[in-house]
């Protein structure tokens, strides 16, 4: 866990290594690497000013997306990002200039009224969210595309507006960088001072309500920090995907852990792994706007918790299954020796594989294998050049415990739920392999401690669990439950 | 307040509207159930249902909340996937016999914002019988005022739906199940959030029903009401604890299994089987 | 200011776009016309599906598809493009459901994450390879009806059919003697809206359970899963038609605003796709003037004058209207105060006072509630 950062960060440069080779094709290959060089001496200030801009607003966005991804409302951030455009082309036209402070205050006025106007829709008419969402963000998105196009038909010098749209980090100027510092240190001010707050509100409102919490303040504030942290990541990311750099390192931090404060640092971390590694890229190359590319890192990331998280990824929940269904297999051929034994009276102590193979249903192969498995696991030892198996204390205690679990399950079925008996074994047979051992003490209470099972057959009791090996005669009808060692 | 009951209820609507003339007599049950078991996210809901219900029976289906009572309904219509066992209406699969099946969904399933006057939603009960691109002929919706009629909603057929009260819309909805002209009937709560007219309405209706010979399968969340309302009830809870005729399966030492105490380890392995597998 | 909005001249704005600028004013009118229909018939489902939402996340996601055709090198001819505009709109639908069932990730976080990564997909690969292709990155955004006269396909007609023809009106736009003169792009989006048209004509009844209640749907024999992946296909062909004269997100626009403003003014179905109709006819004629007057894009401003037509009927609607709404408070306010006028004998005293203001629209309502989709 604690080097999942620094893994992660070299499986990205790693993924993302072929698709800028492939630009760089046409130029030539030492220069790629005088360019990358270059970039990390941070000697131009243009790279210093698209680094620190990146890593400002990946803090800024993950802590934000962290609060909007848990309390569902991704797509109202994905709204209120659109909204902001046409208030960066008003803020253009204040004084014709690409003046960072105009922009961002009409950029924020302008998310603030889509956001006011998505919750008057939802207040005064029949229409849904969704579709109140919908409305304003291709409204206001449109209005702003009306205004743009409207600039750039208008004399003067206006270039470089359209660079709102995909976002362009080597655009970020010195008044940028102080804006941006300045609306990160507000969010982490006030979601540290606040953290209580901000938690119960965006768990329960309900209840903080009841509980005398401001909410309506709390919510107002939040949704003011999320127009900040939208707005400064403008100029790096552009208005279409600035979104993405709300919701993906959120959602994958959500992957990654159960507990806020921790979603939120990791939120963080990865919203400024992406904006690094797109600056980075992006300097590498000409054409391609820097916003896309911090959107790819960002997806990058999310793909590889995807599949490598470690405890919600898809292939730790495989191999999770896969352990799972080899234990139950090999609980299964040590029920499989305990039916042998008993069949025999519990004469005699090895069990030939033939005769495993025979009560399975199995070939002599299959026994074999499972057989090898039962060893690897300490549960049984190998005798007669491998053609019985003799059962170790920990395997024969662990047999009559599925065992135990199989029959008093039954038992309950037809006494307490009154089910036929001959319906309950195939329920009995995925149940055994789960029940705990509080349940199976509240299972023997319930049942008075009964000692056969409803076809007949003793419950194995404590004294085989005891005696640590196979008893010799039927197993004493001893009760209660004593903890493996 | 008019309180009507059988007696007054107005015949026309239900004479027999002969659909196919096969010879019903010996058909299979209405509805069975073999070992079915469904689970949501893993967690087993219900669990090895054995069950066969005889034809015109008007069945009160009795157990605590997440019982899965909502669960055998859906399950019996097909709606959800089953882990294991099967349903089969009239002796085969569900699928081959929708038209024989009625539905009344919870009222809170649907949008009641949705633009459709109270009238559209009873004709959507008879989509069933109309085919592919055909519109509701005259004839259907002399069938669907009929039903409104019958459910005292005539006068306000050309509402828009969310303008009804709540009782008001639990009849619109029992008029678009007399609509399907079905067989068996399925109803999710008809009696949840109802007005104390309404609710004895629905229960001349559901009695009415059953003495011409439909199945109806009815969930209902409240004891006392329930012994009156119903000749049968199915305690169900993940398992089914009784089936049979009220006054038998009305018993104490039964309702208390049902609701509490003694089964409660079903619940707790079933949450073992959602968390370990 | 005066740089910014002109002055509005009746003949300049309005008058010449329909005499001397015919041409071009009637192909891109009909266009943003076939285009608003089709989006706004099928938007209407997706509104009372509350489906809006993944029109946003399918029509963003077509550029990717876009994007692969362009690096494949594929020629960009209509068939390629429907193509992969198709598998764009399925993967996208593919790994909102892969994210949403394998993981703990919500739906609508699932939708942000799938449609902002095949977006930024798509413009990456669209600028690598920018330069060799006529689609560059503002067309992806705003796209450029006004171009859609320019490219014209011509047909002989025989003699007698050309005179009949030559007796329709405005025959001077297509009829050039013997020849019939077209704009490829808006016959093709006719045929597009015309099949919507149809396809919501024939499936009325099945769109409607289906919409209203799967279970129903599903009792009555007709299967909600096939009407919704039906549905998704049609919208992947109908936003990448309208794709490249209005743009990805514009679109969003075309296909909920109609139905969103139809919804506020009636509650009948058939009436509601009627008015979709007359708002997408409305819209596209107020936006073309309003996108001449201003000399700004024509297809944001066929969006501006949805959004102000939507804006209206949100304020006169007789029974979802905010004036309705006022009125109606009023009106409770007023019958309250006098029962209280009437109980209390110092009632009178608050007469003179200032009347309360108005509740500003309550922002935490939205953040209360969190279910989208």
């Amino acid at each position: 866990m604690r080097h999942l950062p620094a893994i992660v960060l070299l499986a990205l440069l790693a993924s993302v290594m072929p698709a800028w080779a492939d630009r760089i094709g046409d130029i030539s290959e030492t220069s790629v690497l005088e360019q990358a060089k270059r970039f990390f001496s941070f000697r131009d200030p243009s790279v210093r000013y698209a680094i620190i801009g990146s890593i400002l607003l990946g803090i800024s966005c993950g802590l934000m997306g962290g609060f909007i991804v848990v309390r569902k409302m991704a797509l109202f951030g994905d709204t209120l990002s659109h909204a902001v455009l046409p208030g960066v082309a008003l803020g253009f036209l204040w004084n014709m200039d690409k003046d960072p402070v105009a922009i961002f205050i009409g950029a924020t006025l302008a998310g603030l009224l889509g956001g006011a106007m998505v919750a008057l829709i939802r207040q005064t008419t029949r229409l849904k969210e969704d579709t109140a969402l919908g409305i304003v963000l291709a409204s206001f998105f449109a209005v702003g595309i009306c205004l743009l196009t409207r600039i750039q038909k208008m004399p003067g010098n206006k270039g470089g507006l359209d660079e709102f749209l995909f976002g362009s980090a080597a655009s970020i100027g010195r008044a940028d960088i102080i804006l941006m510092a300045v609306v990160t240190g507000l969010a982490l001010l006030l979601v540290g001072l606040f953290y209580k707050e901000l938690l119960v509100t965006s768990f329960d409102a309900a209840f903080a309500r009841a509980a005398g919490f401001p909410v309506n303040v709390i919510n107002y504030a939040l949704t003011l920090l999320l127009a900040f942290s939208v707005v400064v990541a403008l100029r790096a990311v552009g208005v279409v995907l600035v979104s993405a750099m709300l919701i993906t390192p959120a959602a994958t931090a959500y992957l990654l852990t159960d507990r806020m404060h921790r979603l939120l640092g990791l939120a963080a971390l990865f919203g400024v792994m992406a904006g690094a590694v797109g600056a980075f890229i992006s300097f590498l190359t000409t054409n391609i706007p820097t916003g896309p590319l911090m959107v790819m890192a960002a997806t990058m990331v999310f793909v590889l918790a995807f599949f490598f998280g470690p405890r919600h990824g898809v292939l730790m929940r495989w191999w999770r299954q896969k352990s799972r269904s080899a234990r139950v297999k090999r609980e299964n051929t040590l029920k499989a020796v305990y039916h042998v034994l008993e069949a025999r009276e519990f004469e005699g102590e090895g069990v030939s594989l033939r005769e495993l193979a025979e009560r399975r249903r199995e070939t002599l192969d299959e026994a074999r294998a499972q057989s090898g498995a039962l060893c690897q696991h300490h549960f049984a030892t190998l005798h007669d050049d491998g053609d019985a198996i003799h059962l170790t204390p920990d395997g024969w205690q662990r047999a009559c415990e599925i065992v135990r679990n199989h029959r008093l399950w039954e038992l309950y079925l037809t006494n307490e739920a009154h089910i036929a008996p001959d319906h309950v074994h195939e329920d009995a047979e995925i149940i055994e392999h789960v029940l705990g051992e509080e349940t199976v003490r509240e299972l023997e209470r319930a049942l008075n401690h009964a000692t056969r099972d409803p076809h007949g057959r003793s419950i194995p009791g404590i004294a085989d669990l005891a005696t640590g090996s196979a008893p010799f005669g039927p197993p004493e009808p001893v009760t209660g439950y004593t903890p493996r060692p | 307040m008019t309180r009507w009951c059988s007696a007054c209820a107005p015949d026309s609507l239900f004479n027999e509207r002969p659909r196919d003339k096969r010879d019903r007599r010996n058909e299979p049950p209405p509805l069975e159930f073999h070992d079915l078991t469904v689970a949501y996210h893993k967690r087993p809901v219900l669990w090895g249902i054995d069950l066969e219900i005889p034809k015109g029976q008007l069945v009160g289906i009795i157990g605590p909340n997440g019982a899965g009572k909502s669960t055998l309904i859906k399950a019996a219509m097909g709606l959800l996937p089953l882990n294991s066992g099967w349903v089969k209406v009239f002796g085969e699969p569900i699928k081959k016999n929708l038209k024989r099946v009625g539905y009344v969904p919870q009222r809170e399933s649907v949008d009641w914002d949705f633009p459709v006057s109270v009238m559209d939603v009873v004709l959507m009960g008879r989509y069933g019988h109309l085919g592919l691109m055909r519109r509701p002929k005259k004839h259907d919706r002399d069938i669907a005022r009929d039903c409104l009629e019958k459910v005292k909603m005539l006068p306000y057929a050309n509402r828009q739906i969310s303008n009804l009260s709540g009782g008001q819309q639990q009849r619109v909805f029992l008029a678009r199940a007399l609509a399907q002209e079905s067989d068996i009937y399925f109803m999710d709560e008809p009696f949840a959030g109802v007005d104390a007219a309404t609710e004895s309405a629905i229960v001349a209706i559901l009695h009415e029903l059953k003495e011409r010979g439909k199945t109806l399968l009815v969930v209902h969340h409240d004891l006392p009401t329930a012994k009156e309302y119903f000749d049968s009830l199915l305690l169900l809870n993940m398992r089914v604890v009784a089936f049979g005729p009220t006054e038998e399966v009305f018993k104490y030492d039964l309702l208390q299994s049902t609701y509490g105490g003694r089964l409660t380890i079903l619940s707790e392995v079933a949450e073992a089987v959602r968390e370990k597998s | 200011m005066n740089e910014l909005i002109p002055a509005f001249e009746w003949q300049q704005h309005v008058v010449a776009p329909w005499t001397t600028g015919l041409k071009s004013t009637l192909w891109i009118v009909l266009m943003g016309f076939f285009v608003a229909t089709a989006c706004g018939l099928l938007g209407n489902y997706l509104i009372l599906r509350r489906m809006a939402l993944v029109g946003d996340a399918i029509s963003h996601s077509v550029l990717a598809g876009i994007g692969v055709a362009v690096v494949l090198a594929l020629q960009l001819d209509t068939p390629t493009l429907f193509i992969a505009a198709l598998l764009a709109g399925l993967a996208a639908t593919l790994i909102i459901e892969i994210i949403h069932r394998y993981t703990r990730v919500k739906q609508d976080a699932a939708i942000g994450i799938a449609f902002t990564s095949l977006f930024a997909l798509g413009v990456i690969l669209i600028s690598m390879k920018s330069g060799k292709v006529h689609i560059d990155t503002e067309c992806v955004l705003y796209g450029e009806v006004a171009l859609v006269p320019l490219e014209q396909f011509k047909l002989t007609l025989a003699p007698a059919l050309a005179g009949a023809v030559d007796k329709l009106p405005m025959s001077e736009v297509y009829l050039r003697g013997n020849e019939l003169v077209m704009a490829p792009d808006v016959i093709r989006m006719g045929f597009v809206a015309l099949a919507v048209a149809l396809l919501v004509w024939i499936f009325y009844k099945e769109l409607l359970v289906s919409s209203f209640d799967p279970a129903l749907a599903f009792s009555l024999g007709i299967n909600a899963t096939v009407v919704h992946y039906a549905l998704m296909a049609l919208l992947s062909v109908v936003v990448v038609s309208a794709f490249e004269s209005v743009g990805a997100i514009l679109v969003v626009a075309m296909l909920i605003l109609p139905g969103a403003t139809a919804h506020l003014l009636s509650a009948r179905l058939p009436v509601i796709l009627a008015l979709t109709v007359l708002h997408a006819a409305l819209g596209t004629l107020m936006g073309f003037h309003l996108a001449t007057w201003l000399n700004c894009s024509i297809a944001g401003a066929f969006v501006v004058a949805g959004m102000g037509l939507f804006c209206l009927a949100w304020l006169l609607s007789p029974y979802d209207g905010l004036l309705a709404h006022w009125h109606r408070r009023r009106n409770r306010k007023a019958r309250t105060a006098q029962r209280k006028l009437a109980r209390t004998p110092r009632a009178r005293e608050t007469e003179n006072l200032p009347k309360p203001l108005p509740v500003p629209p309550q922002l935490p309502a939205l953040w209360a509630r969190s279910s989208i989709g």
